[in-house]
């Protein structure tokens, strides 16, 4: 490769706004129209009422789009936060950044949380948030210098095409001698050619002296990020402490670090090792519970799973400190040194492999029938480098194999290939035919809702057959956890706000092992609290994990150990401490309740945002088809007896496919109206006027989406 | 004689996960156990016997990712 050309053609220079309990109080927007950069103060009634995070890039993108925008039009802004509490070294998770955008799948705001130093960085060098806007003609890199106190726009040349070596280049070149001071944003091929592009966010990894990456996977923010011709963006910051976020109380800061970390030293080792194996320890315990997606989530276990959990991955992954965020404790972004790829353009080459996860070891992995550690390190080397979200590689590929196999789709439409279930090679050639644009791999890339489009359309496939197995709600593929016995995680899943995600809410095992929640005012209480305590960690620029994958000791005393209540206390003390704003509990809840109506509403004013939309595909719900009935059919058959007094003495196996799809669709929509009544919905879906009243969203043009849709 | 979090705890004949977690105060959100390293879930619990010097985790409440 020649040398890399970086043109400047706009710099600025501006006086930091010092960070102070926590806020800068400023954002900072490029146009990309006109390149402007445009630094605005943040009003106090903002601060208030959106806390920082998922809330100040949704309140941008709000006033940025109208109802009409296209997630390819100029006004779609890609907007990247921290939070108050981001940026604190030493405090498990402390330092993520949230992305949001219009998605190409799904028409509506989309939201991601992802680690690296970017946020962190980009806030104090005067920046809560960051807004990205128009569209630029020519390839662009963006720098946010908070050492110099510059921001500069470069047109650029000659820079490596995917995000692995674009990331290293980046970070030497905008500082060779402390590369420790950059963090890198960037997509990739895969993200300007397919609609499930992710954003690769970078931090210098000080142990092996190199560069790491995790990704802002969900929803194609890295194929807006492409479509605005947007080749990176980079912050620059030095050395960051405690002191960096002026925290109101620095005593109680320390403190409430220290007891949380201490922890997590002393007691992830004896409960779920993240510390060592990440989160490939859920592999055999989603197996075991039947609950691990295999062939495009017909079934929830295998036998060949063993070879792709924990027992394998304990003895591939690098040792050393694997923190996304500087001093975390949990420290379970793990990777693999030295993988040799046996495909593509790093064939024979070696190089580092960041991951993989439970969730691209069971999308790409058991979903797809590959059985194979190291194909798997391999197709979460290309998503990454290529800028792909491993999780709707997965899932679609689950699809397109299960079509493939029943003859819905053949050879004559894949280009020649077999797609059958455990294809790997097949599987990788699709994945860099995505990275490329071409063939049948093109069409994969643009996910499951228009796949199934496509398929119907131009390649006379079942429509109604497509709709049950396609596992994408709202047009977001599903992530990797089998629902069928669980109808408060259908709920998790399908009435969360971006699509099917499990970062709302994940509650198989409360309901369906522990039976926690037997009742649908159960779960609907579960299906408001969980989601809204989740989208806390969104505001204030954290990761979940720390709360509740290492718990204390004693929270199996507690009469509610799933909330981790101890934990949740630290949090509302970590708060305080940084921000000043005294806190308790359950004013977590109250601040993400406003965020989480607001977010609703703004599906709303996107023509989405009501009951319709919180549909999920049959293959979430229960057995699609006579074989996967047969797979539990002891199960299912008590289910027709006991739950629904059935006489199915007499009854086909297809007869019992409908019956108990009938009493399973029936539940969903029962389940539905229980949670909108919890959260104060309408039985359409739509936060009510008192709703937005008590949470303080009443603004006009919130009031103006509500009439719209009927609400006053 | 086992170790369960890091408790001696009498072994017995025939002793089962499911029949160790009966003797246990609330562990009814133990649906995941690790025993000499390797992880046991709890369709297993009823069929998986529990060797003599066994060192036993209960895990806590699965989370999810
Ligand atoms: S818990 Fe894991 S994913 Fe979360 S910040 Fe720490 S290392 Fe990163």
């Amino acid at each position: 490769m020649g040398q890399i050309h970086l043109k400047e053609i706009k710099s600025i220079s501006y006086e930091k706004s010092e960070v102070k309990k926590g806020y800068t109080d400023q954002s900072l927007r490029i146009n990309l129209d006109s390149n402007d950069i445009i630094i605005n103060p943040i009003e106090d009634k903002i601060k208030d009422k959106f806390i920082g995070g998922k809330g100040y890039d949704l309140w941008l993108m709000w006033n940025n789009v109208n109802g009409d925008t296209k997630w390819n039009d100029p006004e779609n802004t890609v907007c990247i936060s921290s939070g108050p509490l981001g940026g604190t070294p030493g405090y498990p998770g402390g330092g993520k950044s949230i992305v949001t955008a219009i998605s190409p799948l799904t028409g509506a705001p989309i939201d991601s949380n992802v680690g690296g130093y970017f946020g962190p960085y980009k806030k104090f060098s005067g920046f809560d948030v960051i807004q990205i806007d128009g569209k630029s003609n020519k390839d662009i890199v963006i720098l946010i210098d908070g050492i110099e106190n510059t921001i500069k726009l470069f047109n650029v040349k000659n820079l490596p095409e995917d995000s692995y070596e674009l990331s290293d280049v980046l970070t030497r070149h905008f500082d060779e001698t402390k590369p420790v001071n950059v963090s890198v944003v960037t997509a990739g091929p895969g993200a300007e050619h397919t609609y499930f592009g992710c954003l690769n966010f970078s931090w210098w990894d000080a142990g092996r002296k190199m560069v790491r990456y995790k990704q802002a996977g969900r929803g194609g923010i890295g194929t807006v990020f492409a479509n605005k011709k947007v080749k990176a963006v980079v912050a620059r910051y030095g050395a960051v402490s405690m002191k960096t976020n002026s925290p109101a109380d620095l005593t109680a800061l320390k403190a409430v670090t220290k007891t949380h970390a201490k922890e997590i030293h002393t007691l992830d080792p004896k409960q779920n090792r993240m510390a060592v194996v990440g989160t490939t320890h859920l592999v055999p315990i989603m197996n075991d519970h039947d609950c691990l997606p295999v062939h495009n989530f017909k079934f929830g276990s295998h036998p060949e799973s063993k070879v792709i959990g924990e027992e394998v991955y304990e003895h591939i992954f690098d040792k050393g400190f694997d923190g996304c965020w500087k001093g975390c404790a949990v420290a379970c972004a793990h990777g693999v040194k030295d993988f040799s790829p046996f495909t593509g353009p790093y064939r024979g080459k070696k190089v580092f492999v960041d991951g993989p996860e439970y969730e691209t070891v069971a999308g790409c992995g058991s979903n797809l029938g590959i059985f194979d550690a190291q194909t798997i390190l391999e197709i979460n080397f290309y998503c990454d480098a290529y800028g792909l979200d491993t999780i709707s590689v997965g899932t679609s590929l689950g699809f397109v194999m299960e079509c493939f196999e029943n003859h819905q789709i053949t050879i004559d439409h894949t280009g020649g290939m077999d797609l059958s279930f455990g294809s790997r090679f097949n599987a990788l050639e699709i994945i860099h035919q995505m990275a490329r644009g071409e063939g049948f791999g093109s069409i994969v890339g643009k996910g499951i809702r228009k796949m199934k489009a496509i398929f119907a359309k131009d390649f006379g496939a079942n429509a109604a057959f497509m709709q049950d197995i396609g596992m994408e709600s709202k047009g977001l593929e599903f992530s990797e956890y089998i629902t069928k016995e669980s109808l408060a995680q259908q709920g998790g899943y399908g009435l969360a706000l971006k699509g099917p995600q499990h970062d709302e809410a994940w509650l198989i095992f409360l309901d369906m092992v522990h039976n926690f929640m037997p009742t649908f005012a159960n779960k609907a209480e579960a299906l408001h609290w969980f989601p809204m305590f989740r989208t806390w960690f969104a505001l204030c620029g954290l990761c979940k994990l720390p709360w509740n994958d290492i718990v204390p000791e004693d929270n199996k005393n507690n009469p509610e150990p799933a909330k981790v209540v101890k934990h949740v206390g630290w949090y509302a003390d970590f708060f305080s401490a940084v921000t000043g704003r005294k806190t308790g509990p359950e004013d977590l809840i109250s601040m993400s309740e406003a965020v989480y109506n607001f977010q609703r509403i703004f599906n709303l004013k996107m023509g989405y945002g009501t009951r319709e939309h919180d549909t999920v595909p049959y293959r979430a719900v229960g057995p699609v088809t006579v074989e996967e009935y047969k797979s539990r059919q002891k199960r299912y058959d008590d289910q027709l007896i006991e739950k629904y007094n059935l006489d199915i003495s007499d009854m086909t196996s297809e007869e019992k496919v409908a019956s108990l799809r009938q009493k399973r669709e029936e539940q969903y929509e029962v389940l539905k109206d229980a949670v909108y009544e919890r959260r104060g919905w309408t039985q359409n879906g739509i936060p009510t006027i008192e709703t937005v009243k008590r949470l303080g969203i009443d603004f006009p043009e919130v009031l103006e989406v509500l009439k719209k849709n009927g609400v006053e | 004689m086992i170790e369960v979090d890091e408790k001696q705890i009498e072994w017995s004949e025939n002793m089962t996960i499911a029949s160790l977690l009966e003797t246990l105060d609330n562990s009814e959100f133990c649906s995941v156990v690790r025993i000499n390293g390797k992880l046991f879930s709890s369709p297993l619990f009823a069929e998986t016997m529990i060797s003599d010097n066994s060192k036993i985790q209960l895990l806590p409440l699965v989370a999810g990712g």
